[in-house]
C-alpha cells in the first residue's frame, strides 16, 4: 500500500536521518524515498536542517579556562 | 598517580572544547559556560572512581555537565522547565501533516541554502532548554538516542519527543527568518500545488 508507506516514512524520517533504524526499516524507507518525490522533499529539508545545526558547535575553550582547570586538577592531586 | 588515572585525566581533558561549546549552548553566556565546564571537571575528577573504564567517557562527562547545569544554572537563569506533558504520539500525528507540496518544499529548500550560521545559532538559542539540548546532543555531538537518554536522564521516548518538537520549532523559526529577509514565502500552498501532494495525504 503506497499510502501506508508514506505514513511510515514520514513518521520515521528523523530516526532515518539520525541512523536509529534497524537495517530492514532503513532499507524499506530508503526505497520508498526513491520513488516518492514529496516524501523525499521532506526528507531533504529535515536533513538540511540537521546539517545546518551540526555546524553550530566548534567553539574552542579559552586558553585561560584550560589553564585554570589544569591548575585546579594539580592542586586537587597535591592534596592527596 | 597510576597510569589509569593519568589516562583518565588525559582523555577527559581532550573533550574540553566540546564541553565548552555545549556549555555555551546550554547557558548562552560565555562566563557561565566557563564556570560550568570548570565545575564539570571538578565533579568528574572527584568522582573518577565511579567511572567504569571501557564505557563512554564522553557521554559520562556530558551527563555530569548536564546535571550541573540543571542544578546550578537553570535555577540561576530562572528559566522554566518545559513540560513533556504533550503526548509522545502527538508528534507522530503532526508528522503526517508535514507532507507538503513539492513546490513549497523546494522553496523552503532554497531558503535554507541561504540561511547563515548566525541565524541557526539564534534559532537554536531561542528553543526551550530541554529541546535545545536534545537537538544539540543529536545534531552537533552525534550522540545516539540511547546516549542522550542517559545524559538527560529521561526515557528514549522523551528524547524522541524533544527532538521532534525542538526540530519543528527550529524549522518554524528558520522559516520566519527567511520570510523576514524576503527569501521565503510562508503562505500556504496554492491550488496549482495541490496536485503534487502525496497520494497518502489526499483528503486528510
Amino acid at each position: 500500500m503506497p499510502g501506508r508507506e508514506c505514513e511510515e516514512a514520514l513518521d520515521r524520517l528523523f530516526e532515518y536521518i539520525d541512523d536509529e533504524l534497524p537495517d530492514d526499516e532503513l532499507r524499506r524507507i530508503g526505497d520508498h524515498l526513491k520513488t516518492c518525490p514529496p516524501c523525499e522533499a521532506e526528507h531533504k529539508i529535515k536533513e538540511k536542517i540537521k546539517n545546518l545545526t551540526s555546524r553550530t558547535g566548534g567553539d574552542a575553550a579559552p586558553e585561560e579556562l584550560r589553564q585554570r582547570i589544569l591548575a585546579s586538577i594539580r592542586s586537587a592531586r597535591d592534596d592527596h | 598517580m597510576t597510569d589509569a588515572q593519568l589516562d583518565f585525566e588525559t582523555e577527559a581533558l581532550s573533550y574540553m572544547d566540546q564541553l565548552f561549546a555545549a556549555a555555551l549552548r546550554m547557558t548562552r553566556h560565555r562566563s557561565d559556560a566557563e564556570d560550568l565546564v570548570q565545575e564539570t571537571y571538578a565533579k568528574a575528577f572527584a568522582a573518577q572512581d565511579k567511572f567504569k573504564p571501557g564505557t563512554n567517557l564522553k557521554a559520562w562527562l556530558y551527563r555530569i555537565q548536564t546535571n550541573a547545569f540543571i542544578n546550578t544554572y537553570r535555577k540561576k537563569q530562572r528559566q522554566p522547565k518545559v513540560s513533556d506533558a504533550e503526548q509522545v504520539e502527538d508528534w507522530q500525528i503532526a508528522a503526517a501533516a508535514e507532507h507538503t507540496s513539492s513546490g513549497l518544499a523546494s522553496a523552503e529548500q532554497e531558503a535554507l541554502d541561504q540561511i547563515g550560521d548566525d541565524e541557526i545559532k539564534r534559532a537554536l538559542a531561542d528553543l526551550p532548554e530541554d529541546f535545545r539540548m536534545a537537538v544539540y546532543l543529536s545534531d552537533v555531538e552525534g550522540f545516539a538516542y540511547k546516549e542522550i537518554a542517559e545524559i538527560m536522564d529521561t526515557p528514549v521516548g522523551t528524547v524522541m519527543s524533544r527532538l521532534h518538537r525542538g526540530r519543528k520549532l527550529l524549522r518554524e523559526k528558520l522559516r520566519e527568518y527567511a520570510a523576514e529577509r524576503g527569501i521565503y514565502d510562508k503562505r500556504p500552498a496554492t491550488k496549482k500545488d495541490s496536485g503534487e501532494v502525496c497520494h497518502a495525504r489526499k483528503g486528510v
